[in-house]
């Protein structure tokens, strides 16, 4: 196979609370000065960002929630065949935190048996200057986000989308993680993904369609 | 009693209608934040308020939401897809229940069987997807087009189909359907004298329809069953014709109008080659279902609000405002569109009104998973095939086709060394339909156990005499004294995971009439105004098409009377500088270079990046 073996490409999900930064997240990481990519692109099914991790090249194919998750409607669609999650939280709000909970276990109840999840909590910029003072903005402590992801065996980061503090890290150590495909002609038969996958190239092949006859 | 309870409930009708903006001041603790359903819909209003995420909605809700529309689209059930779901086995059970509840308008008589008890039937209803509407996508057709147009096969795997098998006489056959033109004439079971004029036939076919000659011959024929049509223009007589009327054109029953099976038939050959050899795709993880996910995706995406497990329980034409069992009020700014199986209490009496205007059709279904995997019916690298049995092939002498779709665990509906059938008939008496279907899956079970057994000969020896239970001798490798003594032997079965079957109708006519966008689209629902309630639109229930021909017409018409005109229908620039489209069009340009865009896994990467190489892309 002349398959180029060292890019891997990966279906990462978003979960997480309305408005606790998961597009942020995704747009700061896809538009990254090291990165070349642009604006999100309007109409796209999921974003793509590539990222190098050791020799290898890790293809994120990055599903937002589209605000499916506000009252819990995603399909199960979304979950399939994901290969990551980043579960992401407000460090200021609590019950983020424990809608993130919710999302490890339903992640755990929906997704494949070896997803990679990272649990991310979000706004650090917002606590970033007043670590120490008692009116801090800070609603959840680093060690509950790291007692969790320890529990439930899950990656751990506290970022800002905003500063991009953190952000390249989760999806670097999300990609190190992430276990090398295997080559695509090795047991076709047990591998149901690959059986008779058709590359569909162009309905511009013959676009002037008729369905009838008369 | 009565009494009192009317005030104390008139009280409670301000709460039960809170302002729509509602936000709690303070965050619950939490109680209710680990059921995220618990929240209501806090929006003051919506242009277009849709029910039901079956596939027409689903389309017409991201046609919709791609034009600046806001839409607001619920379900009252808590899984996308409506009356084309894709269920788990656990959902299908409930489902059952619930149409036997009377609680789902237009299905009936649901019947679930599951062998054995939790010891002997293990299996994990999570691993199943079965469709309640399964269909084939031809390459060649507007829908797979609208796919595209859409971006909605990004979320989307194909699959290729190409075999069509036959029953007839006791047989299965897959000559003609899947094999090219040169291979008609190798073939050495056909007469020459046949072959030649199934050649004209198929030229003519795909003869240009401008043509002035093959427009007056379909003039002088518009009435003609397309039996007559083929003896006397053709000389093509059965077997033959039952092939390209049954198989290839897939047609319900007989006497297909000449004009409408030709359509069909012309579908089959035109779909062939467009992507490889084979005429039909399959998709992965279920049809219909997947898809409507996957418009609901795109219209989300689009702005478009979801909340399932919700219901419409009330609304003010005047004031416009809509409200829903959560508690919440939304003004609906213009129309409402109704999936029959979603209607409203209220709006019950109105749909009744529209139905009596309407002929009502019958479509029966017996879907089975069982634990075969059929290699013997299914192309090599292929997951997918489809079984017909033709008017009267079948001991009940049925009158209407049979349709049988077949996915083993390649397709990701079930897991691997299963299958699933999902056989159909529009036959419109329901125990007609349920005898034939019975009947033909009986066929089918009897030719699976005879090939499976055929598979052991020469592997049993003697030893092969055993003693049942009574002490009677069985002989097992009965097969060596021919096909006849097997009757005489106790019928082995196959094992059975779960089999359902319903009944189901609609208004759509089984040979699309009233939907197809060349058609006049009347005389189903769609097409019907409401009685003193214009914003009030329902729609149909889907047909018993097994390809996707006529839910575009359908999306279309109704996004037709919701914007006045169908003329930017998905017409949207989506900015696809993203480098996997660049390269779908590269390698589109590359397919077109070479006339065959057939691309499994073993496709030489070498004309795609590497994400492109193992991703399903146009």
């Amino acid at each position: 196979m002349s398959f180029a073996p060292s890019t891997t490409s990966v279906k990462l999900v978003l979960l997480g609370e309305a408005a606790v930064g998961k597009s942020s997240l995704v747009l700061r990481f896809v538009s990254n000065d090291f990165q070349e990519n642009k604006e999100p692109t309007i109409g796209a099914a999921f974003l793509t960002q590539k990222c190098t991790v050791g020799d290898r090249t890790i293809k994120y194919e990055i599903w937002d929630t589209a605000g499916q998750e506000r009252f819990a409607s995603l399909a199960p669609m979304y979950y399939r065949n994901a290969q990551a999650a980043l579960v992401v939280y407000d460090i200021t709000k609590p019950a983020s935190f424990i809608k993130a909970r919710h999302w490890v276990k339903e992640l755990h109840e929906q997704a494949s048996k070896d997803i990679t999840i990272a649990l991310v909590g979000n706004k650090y910029d917002l606590v970033a200057d007043d670590n120490d003072s008692d009116d801090s903005l800070r609603k959840v402590s680093m060690e509950e986000g790291k007692a969790l992801a320890e529990e439930e065996g899950l990656l751990f980061f506290e970022t800002s989308a905003k500063s991009s503090h953190n952000v390249n890290e989760v999806f670097v150590a999300i990609g190190s993680k992430i276990p090398e495909a295997k080559p695509v002609t090795e047991e076709l038969g047990s591998r149901p993904g690959n059986v008779g996958r058709i590359d569909l190239s162009g309905p511009a092949l013959r676009s002037n369609l008729s369905d009838c006859a008369c | 009693m009565p009494a009192f309870r009317r005030t104390e409930r008139r009280k409670s009708m301000a709460e039960r209608r809170p302002s729509a903006s509602y936000i709690p001041p303070v965050i619950p603790p939490l109680s209710g934040l680990e059921k995220p359903n618990s929240h209501s819909l806090n929006m003051d209003q919506c242009d277009i308020l849709i029910l039901g995420t079956g596939l027409v909605e689903s389309i017409l809700a991201a046609a919709l939401a791609w034009q600046g529309v806001n839409v607001l689209h619920i379900d009252r059930n808590k899984h996308y897809g409506d009356s084309c779901s894709t269920l788990t086995i656990d959902q299908l059970k409930k489902w059952s229940m619930e149409v036997n509840a009377g609680r789902m308008a237009h299905f009936s008589d649901a019947q679930i069987y599951i062998p054995g008890g939790k010891h002997n039937n293990t299996f994990t209803s999570k691993d199943y997807g079965v469709d309640l509407c399964p269909r084939v996508m031809f390459a060649q057709l507007d829908f797979l087009a609208l796919l595209v147009k859409s971006r909605v096969y990004k979320y989307l795997e194909f699959q290729s189909l190409s075999s069509f098998h036959l029953f007839e006489n006791d047989h299965f056959r897959s000559k003609l359907s899947n094999t090219t033109k040169e291979e008609i004439f190798t073939d050495q079971s056909i007469l020459l004298q046949t072959k030649r004029a199934l050649m004209k036939f198929l030229k003519f076919v795909l003869q240009d329809n401008a043509d002035e000659s093959k427009q007056e011959l379909l003039r002088n024929n518009s009435n003609t069953p397309i039996e007559a049509f083929l003896k006397d223009n053709f000389r093509l007589e059965s077997p033959q014709t039952d092939e390209l009327i049954y198989s290839i054109g897939l047609c319900n029953a007989k006497g297909t109008k000449t004009p409408e099976a030709l359509a069909r038939i012309k579908r089959f050959l035109v779909s062939f080659d467009v992507y490889g050899n084979f005429p039909v795709m399959m998709l992965k993880y279920g049809g219909p279902g997947e898809i409507s996910q996957g418009f609901c995706r795109s219209a989300a995406v689009a702005d478009s609000t979801y909340k399932l497990d919700t219901r419409l329980v009330d609304f003010d034409p005047q004031e416009k405002i809509a409200k829903f069992n959560d508690g919440s009020s939304v003004k609906i700014n213009e129309k409402i569109v109704v999936s029959p199986t979603q209607t409203p209490k209220f709006l019950a009496k109105n749909y009744a009104e529209l139905e009596e205007k309407l002929q009502l059709f019958t479509v029966t279904r017996l879907t089975t998973i069982v634990r075969n995997d059929c290699k013997e019916w299914i192309a090599e690298n292929e997951t997918s095939a489809i079984v017909v049995f033709p008017p009267n092939s079948l001991p009940t002498n049925n009158q209407y086709s049979v349709q049988v779709l077949i996915q083993n665990g390649g397709s990701g509906v079930c897991p691997v060394g299963e299958l699933i059938w999902y056989s159909h008939t529009s036959e419109p008496n329901s125990a007609k339909a349920k005898e034939d279907l019975e009947s033909a899956y009986t066929k089918m079970e009897s030719s699976l156990i005879r090939e499976s057994e055929a598979d052991l000969e020469g592997v049993l020896d003697e030893s092969d005499f055993t003693v049942s239970h009574q002490g009677t001798p069985i002989l097992v490798n009965s097969f060596k004294l021919g096909e006849s003594l097997q009757n005489f032997l106790p019928k082995k079965t196959l094992d059975i995971v779960c089999k359902i079957g319903y009944v189901q109708t609609t208004y759509i006519n089984p040979d699309l009439s009233n939907v197809l966008l060349d058609k006049k689209q009347t005389g189903n629902i769609s097409s019907l105004t409401v009685k003193d309630s214009s914003d009030i639109l329902f729609l149909n229930m889907p047909s018993s098409e097994v390809s996707y021909d006529g839910i575009i017409g359908e999306v279309k018409l109704l996004y037709q009377r919701i914007t006045g005109s169908d003329e930017d229908f998905f017409d949207v620039d989506f900015e696809d500088d993203d480098e996997d489209y660049s390269q779908a069009v590269a390698s589109a340009s590359a397919a077109i270079d070479s006339e065959l865009a057939i691309e499994d896994s073993d496709y030489d990467p070498s004309h795609h990046e590497p994400f492109g190489a193992n991703e399903m892309e146009l």
